[in-house]
């Protein structure tokens, strides 16, 4: 916690986007760093946030979209919502020249073949998607990625910097992939858990992205990092006990083996969030190796703390989201997969 | 302190219902460095009647979460101690002064009346005779912290209140503090308040109790050592059973059974449902920045390396052989009766805050736990052997 702490000197920072999940984290960082933040968006989504704050109105899918942004100059940028790459290749032309470091917001699903595990920087990434033509629009997300990462290092060289966050969780998540386990811990009783205790865990408080990668511009870190966490390798136990310690009631984990998962067609990830397991298709997901953005500075808050930030923002939430989740199992597959597990033979347990 | 208690303190294998040691007994905010949630457990919102609560001891480590949680729902509280630990505590709550190992140490007991009456620190049956002679039918319910060592068979997992317990000591025979007529004595003082009080008595058996405040390092020892990081020795397997009670949760039960007239025995640990030790360990971990990780060496191992269980590995007993159900005691009652639990998230990080308000040179030198040095041994050997 005490890593890089000191104040730097304020830096004039544009932020592409900062009005999603994870912008208005970054800015209210920035801010209270001391920096001065520029934003650029559509004005569209929650246009009321920050009223202190620049704002340059462009619309990114349109050819001259950019061009508010041309002349202007930055110490840092941050790219936030970017997956198509012909964004990069208009905003790269506009800044270029005029600003010292692109950090770009790219994703672990950048590697090529998720089912190895312990992916670090040097891992194979996927074979980058067309900036156009009649294959762009189509292509997976992974590829588009990668294209982006390769066209801001192509432009900004040894200003560029690439974050391969894995799984950001925290308060404003609407995928809910986090969500689940502490709202499905709060409510209490006999709780599915999946394969075993050291099954890989990982992922990241938005909070500890957003101002790590404030830091990096203070410090005008460049490179490609994993960012994920938590700082030790983790197990799904570690996790879903950690969550447990935050609520006082009746809560009891079953853990059911993976093959028996597999069988009954509830997937790593999707139906059972943050979990996978050695040979899984999503477990580059949750080994990601850190000790480079560890190097650089990224630092965790305790787990509990997420969760109760998760869960105060999830309370606020209008009824009807918080009846229904995006990520985890209903109440009733749930049970029904319970029922289905006691009644096993003892052998198969 | 006597160096008899603190030879006790140290070497005991026993639980203590009673400990009221000296020293300060911060009742520390939860939430006052990472910030975990605040869920505090249904405690009854209405405001009860006023009582005339008398608190024998009452400013060792249970008793002033007991004085804070009364005197705030309302009730009149008179401590009866020596004035000699935390003398300065609750200054404006009534202090009745008598050594309870003097002859006539409860006379000023001779006058007043009230309507309940906790005895917290006493493993000397006499001392529960004479308090029973001096208060003299003034009092309306009697609630004796006792502990269960009270039973002689720990083989069994979910005993309850009902299991059979040790020979009790003779009350006419001197008082023998050692640790081995612990249970005993508390049996002994168990049938003694009984004798003297008839059917209002009520008798609480706690196991493990802990928080800031607890000086036996007992439960200290986690939250400290996965704080430090690094490899932390881990007992036995992750699904062994554990129990213990926040003092805060005990403390305030025991005030509400006192507005209830709850009466009867009740074993008193947690948390609510079976915990292990992996949900123990994890999830204080979870309050923490550490890089902990744990390296969980089976108990086997542990015995041949002569760590012991519990003193060195708290809150661990082997869930096997005598010590089966030590860890797995059954307080179904307590529940029904009112019992809470905090979430483990607030006792982890208050306990941790605590402990680092104490001097350095209590910091250094706990009373349980595993030595770093020797942890260090045993790791090695381990990795070193399933290598």
């Amino acid at each position: 916690m005490t890593l890089d702490m000191r104040r730097s000197a304020p830096k004039t920072i544009l932020v592409l986007g900062g009005t999603g999940y994870i912008g208005p984290h970054l800015v209210e960082h920035a801010l209270a760093r001391g920096h001065t933040v520029t934003l650029f968006n559509r004005g569209q989504t929650k246009p009321g946030l920050f009223p202190g704050v620049e704002k340059l109105i462009g619309d990114r899918n349109t050819p001259s979209g950019h061009n508010v942004l041309t002349g202007r100059t930055w110490d840092v940028v941050y790219d936030l919502p970017t997956t198509n790459p012909q964004w990069i290749v208009n905003a790269t032309a506009a800044l270029r020249g005029n600003v010292a470091q692109y950090v770009y917001v790219s994703s672990t699903a950048a590697y090529k073949d998720f089912t190895r595990s312990f992916p670090d920087e040097t891992h194979p990434t996927q074979d980058p998607a067309p900036i156009s033509g009649p294959d762009a629009a189509g292509a997976a997300y992974g590829p588009k990625k990668v294209r982006c990462e390769q066209l801001v290092q192509a432009a900004f060289g040894a200003g560029a910097t690439v974050v391969r966050p894995g799984l950001i969780v925290g308060p404003g998540d609407l995928t809910d992939r986090f969500t689940y386990w502490p709202v499905r811990i709060e409510r209490g009783g006999e709780i599915l858990a999946p394969g075993t205790l050291d099954d890989p865990a990982q992922w990241i408080d938005v909070r500890d992205l957003m101002e790590w990668m404030v830091r990096l511009g203070e410090s005008g870190t460049g490179g490609v990092f994993n960012a994920v966490g938590p700082r030790t390798v983790c197990g799904i136990g570690e996790l879903l006990y950690g969550i447990k310690a935050c609520f006082a009631n009746d809560a009891q984990f079953t853990w059911v083996p993976q093959p028996f998962l597999t069988a009954q067609k509830v997937r790593s990830w999707g139906d059972m969030p943050v979990w996978s397991y050695t040979g899984a298709s999503t477990v580059a997901f949750c080994t990601s190796v850190i000790e480079k953005a560890l190097a650089a500075g990224l630092t965790f808050r305790p787990l509990a703390t997420t969760v109760r930030d998760a869960m105060t923002w999830y309370h606020a939430r209008p009824a009807e989201e918080q009846a229904k989740l995006r990520a985890g199992m209903s109440a009733e597959r749930e049970r029904e997969l319970l029922a289905l597990w006691h009644a096993q033979p003892r052998e198969g347990r | 302190m006597s160096l008899d208690r603190r030879h006790f303190l140290k070497t005991s294998a026993v639980l203590g219902g009673a400990l009221g040691v000296g020293g300060l007994p911060a009742i520390a905010n939860a939430f006052t460095t990472a910030g975990v949630r605040v869920s505090r457990p249904e405690t009854g919102a209405a405001q009860p009647t006023p009582l005339r609560i008398l608190i024998l001891g009452g400013t060792g480590f249970i008793g002033p979460n007991q004085v804070q949680y009364a005197l705030d729902r309302g009730h009149q509280v008179t401590l009866f101690n020596r004035g000699q630990t935390n003398a300065s505590l609750f200054p404006s709550v009534p202090r009745l002064i008598g050594d309870r190992n003097d002859p006539a140490g409860h006379d000023v007991l001779k006058r007043g009346a009230w309507d309940v009456v906790i005895d917290n620190p006493t493993t000397n049956p006499q001392w529960v005779r004479d308090a029973g002679r001096a208060l003299g039918g003034r009092v309306g319910q009697y609630i004796f912290v006792s502990t269960i060592s009270v039973y002689r068979d720990n083989s069994k997992p979910n005993m309850d209140e009902s299991g059979p317990l040790h020979a009790p000591t003779d009350i006419d025979a001197p008082f023998d503090r050692n640790a081995q007529f612990y249970g005993p004595n508390k049996v002994r003082s168990e049938q003694e308040a009984k004798a003297q009080f008839g059917d209002n008595v009520t008798i609480v058996r706690p196991g493990l109790i802990v928080g800031p405040g607890d000086l036996s390092d007992r439960f200290s020892y986690w939250p400290v050592r996965i704080d430090r990081g690094g490899d932390v020795l881990a007992p036995g397997t992750p699904n062994d059973p554990v129990q213990y009670v926040d003092a805060h949760d005990l403390s305030e039960w025991m005030v509400r059974v006192a507005e209830n007239r709850t009466f009867g025995t009740f074993n008193a640990t947690g948390p609510k449902t079976p915990t292990n030790i992996a949900e123990l360990l994890y999830g204080i971990k979870a309050v923490t920045t550490s890089d902990a990780r744990f390296t969980w060496v089976p108990a086997d191992f542990l015995a041949a390396q002569q760590v012991r269980s519990w003193s060195e590995m708290p809150v661990w007993m082997p869930p096997t052989g005598r010590t089966a159900g030590f860890m797995a005691v059954n307080c179904a009652r307590a529940i029904a009766a009112g019992l809470t639990f905090r979430p483990l998230a607030d006792t982890a990080l208050s306990t941790l805050d605590w402990y680092k308000t104490r001097p350095a040179a209590e910091q250094e030198k706990a009373r349980a736990g595993l030595a770093p040095d020797k942890e260090k041994t045993v790791l090695a050997a381990w990795h070193a052997r399933s290598r």
